[in-house]
């Protein structure tokens, strides 16, 4: 008990300089003042998460007791010129681009030319002009706080995007949000929050990156609300390129109507510590969820996918395919939860995850979890752990690819399976690109 | 290049496999390799590769003056070794002109020589993948990947087109394969006969020396060359089985 009280006092601390970090606010956010104090409310209520609770079991958040986090205000860095970022930026982008720098949006190194009729594009700080009460309605009532930080992002929320498809309305171009993390003498804290809403028969395509610019400390606390209307299509991109001294969380929550499908590719690669929660609700029938991700562990790199996927309607479908690579003394913690409700007959869901440990003293937590109350259905899941196959070593080796290139080719390899599902061109070479980069980084 | 092998012992997990092997291979010569089944025909061509877990323990390997036996197995490539498997290696999400293209120029740069660039590769690429009657579409694939016996067999072929090597070492090639890929295969290899390039062709029947015609032909048997002579040694075998060699009744 005692530390819980210990600990929730820093992140009350937290919330306290956070919220004395937002006044005076500016009143055209002040449709949010509900949503902030539900916020409040639970953080003050909700215990820090322990090793005691399941979900957080292998996860520790001792890196809070270990630096003082400080609110991140807006504008030290409106200097930020695209010169400054241009090795993040995609090639031959088409679409609009939402850079938000340590968790504010930055106009000047946005690209806000390519907007398109029947596809509203807001910020939640107001930078790109009112949100219709419409829109409004949406934030907080698609997520739940399921911890702490959930419900600290929800009080003290800086900036994000808010991405409105009218029905029926397909997006001609990918919309990129990109996360720009700059370092400050303190580590800083922000607090992205993200709602994406489509709705009946729309299609779009979204990718969502978290980078940084040089070794920057700091902790990225994210929150991203999707709603997909009836029959509509949502591609999801996430790339977690987070400094390495860094904690990312991000809490991805996913409501699915009647019908519609929705694609998500993460790759987690960056972090000292990073966690990701991704929970998808078949609200209505027929719909589909294909998820795929990708950890990277790294020496002293914790990397934490928790999904949670509720089957709760008749003829949904999904797949989970997750793979961890690990290196030096990196953690991959996988918890794949599906539950299948007693009406969610007919449901057809298979989840695996893949496990590559580079170093024995790497370690996987692997817990698949099905839970399945319906009776006639197809649901399967599989996890492996295995270390680099010496034929497959011996075999690059032979034709001269010398030992580190061939870990890192069969590394890549077995990544292919999950980076070949991001459609995106540009991007799919970028993250291949980052991987690389990240790999060899391992395996020098 | 003349490959020269004495008194060879290698073992597998503490099993000796090879006891006590001899053999000589002048610049451009064909020696096949027969013998029973596990009598480590396999485990002489990953020796002479490098292949980690295969332990030399006496005896020696040289490619004219340079020990190949201190050698890692991308620097014997390096030098000009190429050995096509057996059984070769699947690489899940590796794409295959990838892998070819990485390959070859990991050995020119070993070699010294300029990196190819995509354009030059690709053009190189499909000129050696008509010696081989390979299907293009195998080169989108990840390496191997849920190819065909046959498919496999030639991607090897294609690689030591590619490669050029000074030294190929063919582990039954032949195996798995049909009469026209057979046919295939071979007018690739026999194409590739030169006199800067040896080739060890490893295999278990006479059907492949119907088509590659060797200079020698070797019987390997529990470790070591037990008998040597030319292709009428091939034929000889074909009638009385390897029996009348190892003192033993047929074995495989
Ligand atoms: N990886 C291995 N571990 C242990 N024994 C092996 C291994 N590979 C081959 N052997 C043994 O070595 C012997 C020779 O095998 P191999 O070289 O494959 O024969 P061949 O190619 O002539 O059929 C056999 O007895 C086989 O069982
Ligand atoms: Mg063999």
């Amino acid at each position: 008990m005692s530390t819980e009280q210990h600990a929730g006092t820093s992140l009350n601390a937290v919330l306290q300089a956070g919220q004395r970090a937002m006044t005076p606010r500016p009143s055209n956010m002040d449709w949010l003042t509900p949503v902030r104090e539900r916020g409040a409310a639970s953080v003050a209520e909700m215990p820090l998460p322990s090793r005691k609770d399941e979900a957080w079991r292998y996860t520790s958040v001792g890196f809070l007791e270990q630096a003082e986090y400080q609110p991140l205000v807006e504008g030290p860095f409106d200097a930020i010129q695209l010169s400054d970022i241009d090795d993040l930026l995609l090639p031959q982008s088409q679409g609009l681009r939402l850079v938000f720098v340590n968790g504010y949006l930055a106009t000047a190194v946005s690209d806000l030319a390519h907007q398109q009729d029947g596809i509203q594009v807001r910020s939640l700080a107001g930078g790109l002009g009112d949100v219709s009460v419409d829109l409004r309605r949406h934030l907080d009532a698609i997520a739940e706080h399921r911890h702490v930080f959930a419900a600290l992002n929800s009080a003290l929320m800086s900036d994000g995007a808010l991405i409105h498809v009218d029905r029926d309305i397909v997006s001609r171009a990918p919309i990129e949000i990109l996360h720009i993390s700059v370092g400050m003498e303190q580590p800083g804290i922000s607090h992205p929050r993200h709602l994406i809403v489509l709705e009946s028969g729309a299609r779009a395509e979204i990718t969502e990156r978290y980078a940084c610019l040089g070794d920057a400390r700091y902790f990225n606390n994210a929150l991203v609300e999707v709603a997909l209307g009836a029959d509509s299509e949502l591609l999801h991109t996430r790339l977690q390129e987070e400094s390495p001294q860094s904690q990312h969380l991000s809490d991805l929550q996913v409501r699915l109507a009647e019908r519609s499908r929705y694609r998500l590719v993460m790759a987690a690669l960056g972090g000292a510590w990073s966690r990701s929660d991704v929970r998808v609700s078949f609200d209505g029938e027929g719909a589909e969820a294909e998820l795929d991700g990708l950890m990277l562990a790294r020496d002293q790199q914790l990397n934490d996918i928790h999904l949670d996927v509720q089957h709760k309607s008749a003829h949904c479908t999904s797949r989970e395919t997750f793979k961890g690579i690990l290196d030096g003394k990196g953690r991959v913690v996988f918890d794949g939860r599906i539950v299948v409700a007693e009406d969610a007959q007919k449901t057809d869901a298979q989840l695996s995850n893949d496990n590559l440990m580079l170093s024995r003293s790497s370690e996987v937590d692997t817990k698949p979890q099905l839970e399945i109350y319906a009776d006639d259905v197809k649901c399967s899941h599989g996890t492996t752990v295995g270390e680099l196959d010496a034929n497959m070593m011996f075999y690059l080796r032979s034709r001269g690819i010398p030992h580190a290139r061939a870990k890192q080719m069969l590394c890549q390899g077995f990544a292919e399976e999950v980076m070949a599902h991001i459609d995106n061109e540009p991007l799919r070479a970028y993250a291949n690109k980052l991987l690389t980069a990240r790999l060899a980084q391992t395996t020098e | 290049m003349r490959l020269s092998i004495k008194n060879l012992r290698a073992e597998i997990e503490g099993k000796e496999i090879l006891r006590g092997l001899d053999l000589d291979v002048g610049p451009g010569e064909v020696h096949a390799i027969m013998g029973p089944n596990g009598s480590g025909k396999s485990t002489l061509a990953h020796v002479l590769a490098g292949r980690d877990g295969y332990e030399v323990t006496a005896g020696e390997i040289t490619l004219d003056d340079q020990d190949l036996i201190e050698l890692a197995p991308e620097g014997r490539a390096g030098l000009g070794v190429f050995l096509a498997f057996q059984y070769p290696v699947e690489l899940p999400g590796v794409n295959n002109t990838h892998f070819l293209k990485e390959s070859l120029n990991a050995q020119r740069k070993a070699r010294g020589e300029p990196e190819l660039d995509s354009v030059a590769f690709l053009k190189l690429i499909r000129e050696k993948m008509a010696l081989v009657s390979m299907k293009p579409e195998l080169l989108k694939r990840p390496v191997n990947a849920g190819f065909s016996g046959g498919e496999k067999k030639r991607n090897e072929i294609l690689q030591m087109a590619l490669f050029e090597p000074k030294l190929a070492i063919l582990d039954e090639t032949d195996s798995g394969l049909d009469i026209d890929a057979l046919r295939t295969v071979s007018d690739g290899v026999n194409a590739l006969r030169s006199p800067e390039r040896s080739i060890i062709l490893v295999t278990h029947y006479q059907r492949l020396l119907d088509y590659i015609e060797p200079d020698f032909v070797h019987v390997l048997a529990g470790g070591r060359i037990v008998r040597s002579g030319d292709k009428t040694l091939a034929r000889e075998l074909e009638q009385k089985g390897y029996g009348w060699l190892t003192g033993e009744d047929e074995a495989a």
